[in-house]
């Protein structure tokens, strides 16, 4: 688990007027709260924060002021087309306390041939030492056949985490793939109401005038055999 | 195509296209997104279009969700028809899409796979798109 050391400053006006004047400074405004203490408003630098952020729940120790708080990012607002942020939730943390924290869910492996793996729930709800938050935890999918599901409580944590989501919470479910034929048949309806028209392939083309060839040599065969079947009649 | 069973109004006003989106900016359902970037009046049309063309690319073992719904009628007068007589008919059912949103999501493929079927997609929407991925947690 990484700790990020940050140095912060107070921050002394508010409003929107404030809060963009920060920013263009290249800091974020923050708040900082928890364990009963009164919420304390400080700004952060932009760039380094960008970079702790990076990974998830990042521990971060923020000097404010000259005094040292350990906290943990509880809400992140981003720019949604830029991706800047606008804006930090910090929660306070003590050493060895433990803490409720979404942690990511990743598949490893490959399941059977045929199957489709659905993620249900990508992150779980675990409570876990502050100072030890598992950055995310594996779940293996290697080898699982059409209807196995894994639910919250197979899921292997690592020692010291507990879970906080309903055991019975789904989490990986698999199932069978849809086949070609009815996924063509699906695109065709659908296309065919949208009025969608595909030109023939190359490919298709090249058929298309063999068989159109194959087809005028018979039907011309059939004619001279037809025309000799005359003249022997005359 | 998604055209609403039922609505309160059949003709309304022009949808406002100014701000970004308030929601659904983030990739939820799947791994990988198609963000809008401006503003646009996404029809049935093309949100069908678009979903037709990156199912056809991913074939099979993926997983699209469309989190746009086209619940807005739009109304047309008729060629060369005089100015008045009351509101046109309703021509096009369309999502007011506002930038950030992100419209398609999609699971179950590569990635390389994935933003070949996203980058198809987007040329049948109306408007600058882009990529995403899904943020880590």
């Amino acid at each position: 688990m990484s700790e990020v050391r940050i140095t912060a400053e107070s921050r002394t006006e508010f409003g929107k007027g404030a809060a963009r004047r920060i920013r263009r400074d290249k800091k974020v405004p923050a708040v900082l709260y928890g364990h009963g203490t009164d919420p304390r408003h400080i700004s952060l630098p932009g760039h380094e924060l960008m970079l702790a952020l990076k990974t998830s729940n990042v521990l971060l120790t923020l000097d404010i002021d000259g005094k040292d708080e350990l906290a943990l990012p509880k809400d992140i607002q981003r720019d949604p087309i830029r991706g800047f942020l606008e804006h930090v939730d910090l929660v306070v943390v003590r050493r060895g306390e433990k803490v409720t924290v979404e942690i990511g869910v990743h598949l490893v492996g490959e399941a059977a041939p045929d199957t489709f793996v659905t993620t249900d729930l990508n992150s779980l709800s675990v409570e876990a030492e502050a100072t030890n938050i598992p950055t995310g935890v594996d779940v293996s999918i290697e080898g699982l056949q059409v209807g196995a599901q894994i639910h919250a409580k197979d899921v292997t944590l690592p020692d010291g985490v507990t879970l906080v989501t309903d055991p019975e919470a789904l989490v990986v479910n698999v199932t069978a793939a849809t086949t070609a034929e009815e996924i063509e048949a699906e695109l065709a309806e659908a296309e065919a109401e949208v009025g969608i028209v595909h030109e023939a392939t190359d490919e298709e083309q090249a058929a298309q005038a063999e068989a159109a060839a194959e087809g005028g040599d018979e039907s011309a065969a059939a004619d001279a055999g037809d025309a000799e079947g005359d003249k022997a009649d005359s | 195509m998604l055209i609403p069973r039922r609505v309160k109004h059949r003709k309304q006003h022009h949808p406002g296209r100014t701000g970004a989106a308030k929601g659904g900016t983030r990739v939820t359902f799947g791994d990988y997104g198609i963000q809008a970037v401006e503003p646009a009046y996404v029809t049935n049309r093309q949100i069908e279009s678009a979903r037709i063309a990156m199912t056809r690319h991913i074939k099979r073992g993926g997983k699209v969700w469309i989190n746009i719904y086209p619940d807005r009628p739009l109304t047309k007068k008729p060629a060369e028809t005089r100015m008045g007589s009351g509101k046109g008919s309703p021509e096009w059912w369309i999502a007011n899409v506002k930038p950030g949103r992100v419209m398609f999501e999609l699971s179950g493929v590569p990635e390389p796979i994935a933003r070949e079927a996203m980058r198809r997609a987007m040329h049948k929407l109306p408007m600058k798109c882009r990529f995403v991925r899904r943020e880590e947690v």
